[in-house]
Formats: C-alpha cells, structure tokens, sequence
C-alpha cells in the first residue's frame, strides 16, 4: 500500500486517517458514493482513496471524468435520489471550475425547496501552500464558500480531527466544504493514534492547542503550527504566553470558545494563509469586534497572505505566505499595545 | 441502434416483419384526443398568465412557450410515472402535465396540481417551494421532478446524478432534461452529457431549438445546422424532431427513452420550434425590433394545435363539429378568448387560480428558515 505504514507502530498520519474515515463510513453507509478524478483504479492523485475501489467495488467509487462541474452536479442529482457522495477535487484550486454546481445548485439546495430536500455531499480536496505548488496548487479559497449560504467548512489539522471531521461530515445531510492541508498529508511528526473505537469531531467545535494568559492566536489549517511555534517563541524569548485556537471548522463557527479565551486574554492575532481582502480572519476580527468589543486590551489584528497569488519560488512563497516571524511579530504588537 | 446522425425523416423503421409501427401509431384514439386536450391545456395556462399579468393580478416576468407547446406535451406524454423530468423556464404547463394520464386532479399521480404550480406563479406559499425562487424553480423529490436554478443547462449534471443512482439501485427510470438550443453551448451541458455518455446513464436530453436564446440566432450559439449533431462527439443517437407536431415529438423522445431504458444510455432529441414572443414578457416590443417579421410569421405557420387538429381529422377522431369546435391556434394571446378553448380546459385553470388567489404570502420570518437542514 502507497499509504505509508510506520512499521512497529499503530501511529496513524493525516493521509491514512482520511482514507480510514472513508473506508469506515463506506462500510458503515452502503449509500455512499465516492466520486473524483482518478481515485478508483489509481486510488486517488495523493491516496486518500486508495485501495477504496477495490474494497467496495467500482458501482461505489467512481473514476470520473476531468469535469469538476459534472463531478458537483452528479453528486447533487445523486444525493436528490437518495446517495450520500464524497466527491473529489483533485486539488482544491479546481474546484472553481464546479463553482456554479455548488454555490448555485448544491449550497442553495435545501433553501430553495423550503426544507424539501437534503443534500449530503462532501467536496473535498488537497489545499494549502507551503509546499511549491505554485498559483494552481497552493490556493486556500474557502472565503468563497464562506461567503456562500448553505455550505459548512471545515479545515482539519491533525489525523485525529481529519478522521473524525470526516465521518462527522459525511454524516451531517448538508453540503460541506472540506479543505485538506496536503503538507500535512505524511507529516510523520503529527501521526499519532487513532481510537479504536468510532468517533466524530463535531462540526462547529474548536480546539485549544496550547493554552497561555496573555494572548490568543485563533487559527485553523497548517497555521495552527506556525502559531504553536510562534508561541513557543513568545513565550522563551519574551515571557508572553499565548493560547492558540484552532477553528477547525469555519461554518458553523465556535465563537464562544474565541470569546472565553478573550476573557482571558484581552488580547486576539487571527492567522490564515489566505489573502487578506475579504478573507474569513477578516470575518473573526469582525465578530469579535462585534460580540466581544469589552474584552478587548488592543486591536484585533490579523497576519494572513499577502494579496497576491501564490509564487513558486521559495523566496517568493514565503514572502506572501504568514510564517513564524510575521506570526511572533504581530503577537508582539497585541501584547505591547 | 437508432440513427446517430441527426435526420428528420418520417419514415417509419423497417422491420424483419415488414415496417415497424411507429410509437405514436400505437396510440388508442382516447390517447390522441388526451395529447390534443394537453395541448389546450398548455396553450391555455399561456394565454390566461399573459391575460393576468395584464389585468395587473400577477407579478414577475412570463416566459412564454406559446407555440412550442407541442414539444412539451409530446417529450413527456409516453413517460412511465417514476420517470423524472427537469423542467426549464418555457416548460411551466409540463409541471402539471407529468404523469396526467393518471388523472388532472389526482393528488397522488406523479406530477403537480395545477393548484400547486399557479400558486407558484402567484408567489404564494402554496407553492411547492413556499416562494423562495421564481417561475420554474421549483420541484419535487417525491414526484421526480428535478429542481432547476437559473443557470441555464445546470441541471443536467444532476440528472445525470438521479441516473446513477438509479443504475445503482437496480431501478429502471428515465431522466428527461430540457434546454434550449442557446443552452447547448454551456460547458455543463457538455460535462454532464459526457459523463453520461461514458457510463451509458439512461439521460435524454431535450433540446428546444425555438431558433432563438434571447436576443441571440440559433447560428451565433451553434456551429451545425442540427443541433443534435452535437450527440456525434458523444457517441450517441441524436434526434430531430418537428416540434410543432406532438406526434413526431413523441415518436422521437419515446426511441430515445427506450434506447436508454434498455440500456443503450442518453441521446440528445432537438425538437424544431419557433418562440412567438419576445423572450419574457418584458422583451416583447425588443423582439418585435430584432426579429424580422416575415422570420416570426413563417415560424408561427404550423400552430401545434392546428397541426395536432389536422392529424386527428385525418385519423377520423375528430369528425363533423367536434372538428372545428375550439379553434385556439393562430390566434395571439390577445385576441383568443375563453371560448375557443373546450370548458373543462379553462375550468382547470379556474381551479389553479382560485387557489392561488386564496393562498396567503410566505410569512416574513421564513426568508432566515431552511438555510442548513437542522
Ligand atoms: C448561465 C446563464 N447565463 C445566462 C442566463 C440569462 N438567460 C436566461 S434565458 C437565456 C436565453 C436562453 O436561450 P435558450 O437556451 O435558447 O432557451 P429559450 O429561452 O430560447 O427557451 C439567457 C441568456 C442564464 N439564465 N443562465
Ligand atoms: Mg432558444
């Protein structure tokens, strides 16, 4: 298996949680399809799905065609008769060509038939920069899908809440959008053990990752590592010590766990690695602003990507991407106000 | 295998017991008159909208399938009832027209009453999505209707989806789609087709080439001079059908639907028709200007009830009065009245509008509801 094993341990990567998620509710569910760009026969461009069709049979898993809007609009029609569907976005940067199926057709679903009709579709796929990708192979678009009523976003950060938000949101009946960090994909520093057990990560529900008094870092996605570090930093350098939060989930999104750290803190860095300009960490800094203004010592702040595509070049990604640095100096300012 | 190549010819198949029937050959003499009936029925629920809209009792933009009506009673007429259909903005009279032959006012046929899509026209919340989008958006998942947007060819990936669930269920139905000719030029349309294509899903889809998408010929939106030929890419049987006779209408879509019931997968079926009006409603003076009027007289000339009549007198259905009882074709919305459509045609209607009328608005707070199923 292309999946990685860590041989003499039970320790599981994000990649093989994902692909675990998958063949368990296959197994669970006999209604669910899997649809995507050659994740049958080859078992998925990163092997999220790999070994799948062979265990459930190709009437299950389905190689389609290169036809992002055909693989949202089929999973659509095929949720309306009765199937729940995980379908693929080979990289999450293509899932614009099947924009109009989901904001349109699948996100507006329920809505427009007054409740009539359910449409349990995951569209998910490998995201994030970090890794070289380039323009194409980089993206984090999910404001888009934010700024689209009807669709839940989740962004997992370690094997753990990737399985578990995956089961969770194969069986949640709405549509969700599900952004993969493909960096984290066989980061072997994060395997860890899975339970054995079934289990779900609830939609809407974040995670405090380090805990600290002074300041809080609300973050979702690889992030969630350069705050851990930037933390770290704070903390031996300036004796500043900084809470991080992941999201996980974006839509819905667990406020009040951003708004008791505040009470604690007073003190609030929102960190993604997507553009700036009408992106969700803007979103964040707006609720806050909103429900939480009394709490705050300083002005919310944000350290996301610059406004600009994502460049191939080292030197030119780590430029527009938000790194340790950017991270330490913007926790710097809050704490300093 | 049926002729890929797009053809118009009326010759029946030819048979190793002779010449094979065509299916509209077939129909027992009540059939003929029920099709000639639901053509009234469509014609009707045209005129008396534009009527209304007039009187200053309705709102929103009427998309009007006067003249094209014969396209949509013939496409559906021969569906078994779990069949599903995607209706499109010039179908409305096919909401209620799904599986009538089980009865106009049989609540539990698998189709919509006409109370039900009036109040839809109306905006009122007895429509079948309490109001939520316009016109022809609405649907049903129990009565196998697929709910369109107003993204033009968007449904036909999700018919294609119905499809394959259905393929997987082990359950025979046929999908029918409908577009217009302009909507063929979408990628969707090519997408889902494709995918259908590859996997032989029992999708057809209906192309209403009424000669014009808007403001725009047929010629700037298509390449060939069928638009079936688009099927050749695919590898499938495209049809041509005359669509101002519901007869050959039927004839072609009920081979395309047994092509695809019987495993064969989609085709494409154009049926030739003519828009006699402006776009919506709101276009109508503009069309008056864009198109010319010997073009707009030349494809009115076949009125699918006079072509439907003149079938029916030369079978010996229609004879001595019934003959020329309720003459409603040729006649723009303006001039026909009541009384050229049989009574029980315009009681119907009555009965859809009364209800409509009756029925209150969607209460204020609904507009925050159904975001996310709870
Ligand atoms: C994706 C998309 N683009 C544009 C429109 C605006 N629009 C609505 S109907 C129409 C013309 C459609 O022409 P055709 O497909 O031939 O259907 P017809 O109206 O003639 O029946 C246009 C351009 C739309 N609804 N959807
Ligand atoms: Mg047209």
């Amino acid at each position: 298996m292309a999946v990685a094993q860590q041989v003499g341990t039970v320790k599981k990567n994000y990649l093989q949680a994902l692909n675990e998620a998958l063949r368990e509710e296959m197994a669970r569910n006999e209604d669910l399809l899997l649809l995507g760009e050659d994740i049958g026969i080859l078992g998925g461009a990163f092997g999220v799905t790999e070994g799948l069709q062979e265990e459930f049979g190709g009437h299950r898993v389905y190689d389609m065609p290169i036809s992002e809007a055909a693989i949202v609009g089929v999973a659509v029609g095929a949720a309306l008769n009765g199937k729940t569907v995980m379908a693929e976005m080979q990289f999450i940067d293509f899932i614009s060509c099947g924009f109009d199926q989901i904001v349109n057709m699948m996100a507006t679903y329920h809505y427009r038939t007054a409740g009539e009709v359910n449409i349990p579709v995951v569209v998910r796929g490998p995201a994030g920069g970090y890794g070289g990708g380039a323009l194409y192979h980089s993206q984090m678009n999910e404001a888009w899908f934010c700024h689209s009523p009807g669709l839940k976003v989740v962004c997992p950060s370690t094997p753990y809440d990737a399985k578990g938000l995956m089961k969770a949101a194969l069986r949640d009946g709405n549509p969700v959008i599900f952004y993969e960090i493909k960096e984290l994909y066989r980061l072997n520093s994060i395997a860890e053990e899975l339970p054995e057990e079934d289990y779900t990560v609830p939609l809407g529900k974040a995670a405090i990752r380090r805990s600290g008094k002074d300041l809080t870092f609300v973050t979702y996605g690889n992030n969630v590592y350069h705050c851990l570090e930037a933390a770290e930093v704070l903390f031996k350098e300036h004796g500043i010590d900084a809470e991080v939060i992941d999201i996980r989930s974006l839509v819905p999104l667990d406020e009040e766990t951003i708004y008791t750290s505040l009470g604690k803190t007073n003190r609030v860095v929102v960190v993604n690695e997507a553009p700036m300009t009408c992106g969700f960490a803007g979103e964040i800094v707006a609720r806050i602003t909103n429900n939480a203004f009394d709490l705050l010592d300083a002005p919310p702040l944000r350290v996301t990507r610059l406004d600009t595509p994502v460049p191939w070049a080292k030197p030119l990604e780590s430029f527009v991407l938000p790194g340790v640095d950017k991270i330490v100096a913007a926790g710097l300012r809050v704490a300093r106000f | 295998m049926p002729t890929s190549s797009a053809q118009t010819s009326e010759k029946p198949k030819s048979s190793a017991n002779g010449v094979a029937k065509r299916p509209s050959e077939l129909l027992t003499k009540e059939q003929c008159l029920e099709l000639f009936q639901h053509l009234y029925l469509a014609r009707y629920f045209d005129v008396r909208l534009i009527k209304e809209k007039k009187r200053g009792r309705l709102r929103g933009t009427l998309y009007s399938s006067h003249n094209q009506e014969a396209v949509i009673v013939g496409s559906i007429y021969g569906l078994q009832p779990n069949d599903w259909i995607s209706p499109i903005h010039r179908d409305m009279p096919m909401f209620f027209l799904k599986d009538a032959r089980n009865g106009l006012r049989n609540p539990n046929r698998m189709g919509m009453t006409i109370e039900e899509i009036c109040a839809q026209v109306w905006c009122k919340a007895g429509s079948p999505g309490r109001a939520r989008d316009n016109w022809s958006h609405i649907g049903s998942q129990s009565k196998h209707i697929i709910h369109s947007t107003s993204m033009l060819a968007g449904t036909i990936p999700a018919a294609a989806g119905v499809a394959l669930a259905d393929k997987i269920n082990g359950v025979n139905n046929v999908v029918l789609t409908f577009n217009g000719e302009g909507s063929t030029a979408q990628g969707v349309f090519h997408e889902a087709i494709n995918f259908a294509a590859v996997r032989k899903l029992p999708v057809v889809t209906v192309v209403e080439n009424n000669m014009w998408a808007y403001g725009t010929p047929v010629e700037l939106e298509c390449p060939t001079e069928d638009v079936a030929d688009r099927a050749k890419g695919y590898g499938i049987p495209g049809f041509v059908a005359n669509g101002q006779d519901v007869f050959d209408v039927y004839d072609k879509v009920m081979e395309a639907v047994e092509w695809a019931r019987a495993g064969n997968g989609p085709s494409i079926v154009e049926c030739k028709t003519f828009r006699a009006y402006g776009h919506g409603d709101h276009d109508d003076d503009r069309a008056a200007k864009y198109r010319d009027p010997k073009e707009v007289a030349q494809g009115r000339a076949n009125d699918p009830i006079a072509v439907c009549r003149k079938r029916l007198i030369d079978l010996g259905y229609l004879t001595g009065d019934a003959a020329t009882q309720y003459v409603a074709e040729n006649k723009g919305a303006g001039e026909v009245t009541n009384e050229d459509f049989p009574p029980e045609v315009v009681e119907y209607m009555n009965e859809g509008i009364e209800f409509a009328m009756n029925s209150p608005l969607p209460e204020a707070e609904e507009g925050g509801m159904w975001v996310f199923k709870e």
